[in-house]
């Protein structure tokens, strides 16, 4: 059984999923991968976007999580998902301003115990995509790891990265705001979506990847190692 | 408040057409059975023989279909479907569909398409309408409207109960028991039980309390004889009209020789937008060309309100027309009455859209006279001249202009006694000329509005008899037919011509009723038909079986769709303060009239392509 992924990071999973303890993320971690060769219209994406309070994921909370799956080169919304979640202490007038969800809301969700398992699911031999993957990347990991004791480790693809790729590596520096998710997507043609609802943008990030990985491709799709650097 | 719903995709298919005819409950459910792809320029997304799983909507880009011969259907903006017809077709594609820009699709899955269709009766209608199904029902489904048009009624719709009768042997008190029982304005008398008079609660006032008659008296005596009546199945505007000229209140209703009941003026102008039989009342009350003009100066505004209310374009035609007809007839009186009487029979007759009853504005004035065949240009020259001249100019000055081609009854060729216009015909028919009959289509539509009917049916017999049998003339007529033709459809803001040219605005005249008006002639020639209405014409042509019923419906639908998008481009523009026209910017219709207007136009080229091949007219 051919372990997906790159060679020593395929390892390491494997050795993350035998550390785990039986649950959510054991589970995760014991589903097969696709390789680097394989053609993205071949894989499983997840776009992901998460709301938080705050930019520091040891301080801050996630407060509500959008994840469209991306399969077969279609955004498939059937498969869609919002969660919001129950943050440890109030939001704060300023992050509530960005995502407009405000406290007494947030109070009424679940915890993010009852939240992981499922975002979890969805992201299960599905590679994420997030548009600045690194806030994604931090704060899921910190999640895993203080829910599971062992981080969510799986490489992202981020479209901000790959729009910068597609703008060429130029050495004049992109000017501010050049690449933002709206920027692009109207760079890329792609109609104008209100912000900051977490479903929406990850859907938003979602439609900006396939237009980037078909760009990225030639006459065949472009395979996943095309996508990852 | 975990909801999942899908905003920005389901708003985006709630702003479009057919997915706006959906409940809001629907529209969050097939949002969530979306799946989205993206494809480059030229990217074929569907080829003939496809299997197809989906149907596809363009979120952003633009896609075209083509026939399997490459001629271009349909191009596809942001909002648009394709793929119907390959769904109910079973699931294989007909056309092929291609990507001409970068595009995002949305795709919806074949079953929820099935289930919309099942469960969603207007989302049905709207596929009906791809497949052979009828225009109409789609837009019923969606306006459900119908009975609003109340102008469109025959008489017996209106009637609100049977008749109120007494044989003529009754007294008067006994008419008036009958009146009282039956709470009734009128009674009618009958005679072997057919009509023999009418007597009104007025004449019960006037001619026997005010005369102090005794009530024992006959009825006979004092009812009004031989009444006016008028048949069941006439257009109730029609009696109105008729009262209206004849100040009278009651209208006894006849059904082959039956009293059927009694029309009153209260049934009418309850039933009834009440400025046309005003209209008609002040027009058969004008003395001069000038009061006729302030008259019919408001009737823009009437059909802007027929409009509102309803009506359909085919009886707003017909009351516009009808006003028209009385502006005639008032001016042909007050030219006899400075003339003098006719020294001889004559025929006035309309041409054109009067002819056909489809005025729906004061447009161009066409008409013609035939006069008895003892005209001697010595004797009678001179006062036809002037006859003609005064109502053709008493027609200018309503707003009907001088046609510009000069086919008007001033014209000394067009007005000629009846053996001279049998020759024209006879030469139009007998050995037509393109450039002629183009010029001479307009008296293929001709109607009787005063003056000898006999002259006119000898004419027309004449017509109809010599058309039905030409078929080098009905091919040259079928071939003029083909002269305008609708556009294939939108694109953003063009509409798009056969080709793929890109025009800014639509021609709803010559690209729109025309083609339809031009086939239905050509059918009621080659039928020997007499109707000159389109719609008429449509009708007994498929009664005789000179086009498919399927055929004649779905142009009449599609003439009323257009019609009606052309009477409500109209209002607009005089809403806005300027001139009326027949020039349509595709940038303000909503996506309704789009797919609607589009379907219209598939239904006129499909019957144009069928008639160009029954004449094997090559450039078609």
């Amino acid at each position: 059984m051919a372990r997906g992924w790159f060679g020593s990071d395929d390892v390491r999973r494997w050795w993350l999923s035998a550390r785990c303890a039986p649950g959510a993320l054991k589970d995760y971690y014991r589903v097969d991968t696709p390789t680097e060769d394989t053609p993205w219209t071949r894989a499983e994406f997840a776009a992901i976007d998460l709301e938080t309070t705050g930019l520091d994921p040891d301080v801050d909370d996630i407060v509500s999580i959008g994840l469209v799956p991306i399969v077969g080169g279609r955004v498939v919304l059937s498969g869609a998902l919002r969660r919001l979640v129950r943050p440890t202490r109030p939001v704060g007038e300023r992050a509530a301003a960005v995502h407009g969800l405000l406290d007494d809301v947030l109070a009424a969700a679940a915890p993010l115990e009852e939240v992981m398992p499922e975002v979890l699911a969805a992201l299960t031999g599905r590679l994420p995509v997030a548009h600045h993957a690194k806030v994604e990347r931090e704060f899921l990991t910190r999640a895993c790891r203080r829910l599971y004791g062992r981080p969510l480790e799986v490489p992202y693809l981020d479209t901000m990265d790959l729009e910068r790729r597609l703008l060429g590596r130029s050495d004049t520096p992109l000017a501010e705001g050049m690449l933002r998710l709206d920027a692009c997507r109207s760079r890329r043609g792609l109609p104008r979506y209100r912000p900051h609802d977490a479903l929406t943008d990850a859907l938003a990030c979602a439609e900006l990847f396939l237009v980037q990985a078909t760009m990225l491709g030639g006459a065949k799709p472009a395979q996943l190692r095309d996508l990852l650097n | 408040m975990d909801s999942t719903e899908i905003i920005e995709v389901r708003d985006f298919l709630a702003a479009h057409h057919p997915f706006d005819l959906l409940p809001a409950q629907a529209l969050a459910e097939i949002a969530r059975q979306v799946e989205i792809s993206y494809v480059r320029k030229g990217h074929v997304v569907m080829k003939p023989g496809d299997e197809v799983r989906h149907l596809f909507v363009v979120r952003s880009g633009a896609a075209e279909t083509r026939d399997p011969h490459g001629q271009l259907l349909a191009r596809l903006d942001e909002g648009e479907v394709f793929g119907i017809r390959a769904l109910l077709r079973g699931g294989t594609a007909v056309n092929q569909s291609t990507a001409i820009e970068d595009s995002l699709l949305f795709l919806l899955p074949r079953e929820t398409f099935e289930r919309l269709r099942r469960d969603q009766p207007p989302f049905a209608y709207f596929c009906a309408a791809f497949d052979g199904g009828r225009l109409a029902d789609s837009a019923d489904a969606v306006l459900g409207n119908k009975n609003l048009d109340l102008l469109s009624k025959r008489v017996d719709d209106l009637l609100v109960r049977g008749p109120v009768t007494i044989p003529d042997g009754a007294t008067v008190r006994e008419a008036a028991q009958a009146m009282r029982s039956e709470k009734v304005s009128c009674v009618m008398v009958t005679r072997d039980g057919r009509l023999a008079g009418i007597l009104t609660d007025r004449d019960l006032r006037n001619r026997v309390v005010a005369e102090n008659l005794p009530t024992g008296v006959p009825v006979t005596a004092v009812m009004t004889a031989d009444p006016m009546s008028v048949e069941a199945s006439a257009i109730a505007f029609d009696a109105m009209l008729l009262m209206g000229r004849h100040n009278i209140h009651h209208l006894p209703v006849m059904d082959k020789g039956a009293v059927r009941g009694c029309l009153t003026a209260t049934t009418l102008i309850n039933s009834q937008t009440a400025s046309p039989l005003y209209l008609a009342r002040k027009i058969h009350g004008c003395d001069s060309a000038r009061e006729l003009a302030e008259a019919v100066a408001r009737v823009p505004d009437m059909v802007h309100q027929l409009a509102d209310a309803g009506a359909t374009s085919r009886s707003i035609g017909h009351i516009v027309s009808t006003l028209t007809d009385a502006v005639t007839h008032r001016l042909i009186r007050l030219a006899e009455a400075r003339l003098g009487p006719p020294p001889i029979p004559y025929a006035w007759l309309a041409a054109g859209s009067q002819a056909r009853q489809e005025q729906t504005a004061l447009s161009d004035q066409d008409n013609c006279l035939i006069l008895h065949d003892s005209y001697d240009e010595a004797g009678h020259g001179a006062y036809f001249r002037s006859f003609a001249q005064f109502v053709n100019a008493g027609l200018d000055i309503c707003g009907y202009v001088y046609c510009p081609g000069e086919m008007m009854a001033q014209t000394d060729q067009w007005r000629q006694p009846l053996k001279v216009w049998k020759d024209y015909f006879t030469k139009w028919i007998d050995q037509p000329q393109p450039k002629a009959l183009m010029l001479s289509c307009i008296f293929f539509d001709l109607r009787l509005v005063d003056g000898d009917a006999a002259l006119f049916d000898e004419l027309h017999d004449l017509v109809l008899e010599k058309s039905r049998k030409n078929g080098i003339f009905l091919a040259h007529m079928a071939s003029n037919a083909m002269t305008h033709q609708p556009p294939i459809g939108f694109f953003r803001n063009f509409v798009l011509a056969r080709g793929g040219e890109h025009a800014h605005t639509m021609d709803l005249k010559h690209n729109g009723v025309v083609p339809i008006i031009d086939l239905a002639r050509v059918y009621a020639l080659s039928a020997g038909l007499a109707a000159v209405n389109t719609h008429d014409r449509l009708l007994a042509a498929a009664e005789a079986k000179a086009i498919s019923q399927d055929g004649a419906r779905d142009l009449i639908d599609a003439l009323e769709f257009i019609s009606m998008t052309r009477l409500r481009h109209q209002a607009r523009m005089i809403r806005d303060g300027r001139k009326p026209d027949n020039f349509l910017e595709p940038g303000i219709l909503s996506s309704f009239e789009r797919t609607h207007l589009k379907n219209a136009f598939t239904v006129v080229k499909t019957l144009q392509a069928a008639m160009a091949a029954a004449y094997h007219l090559s450039r078609f």
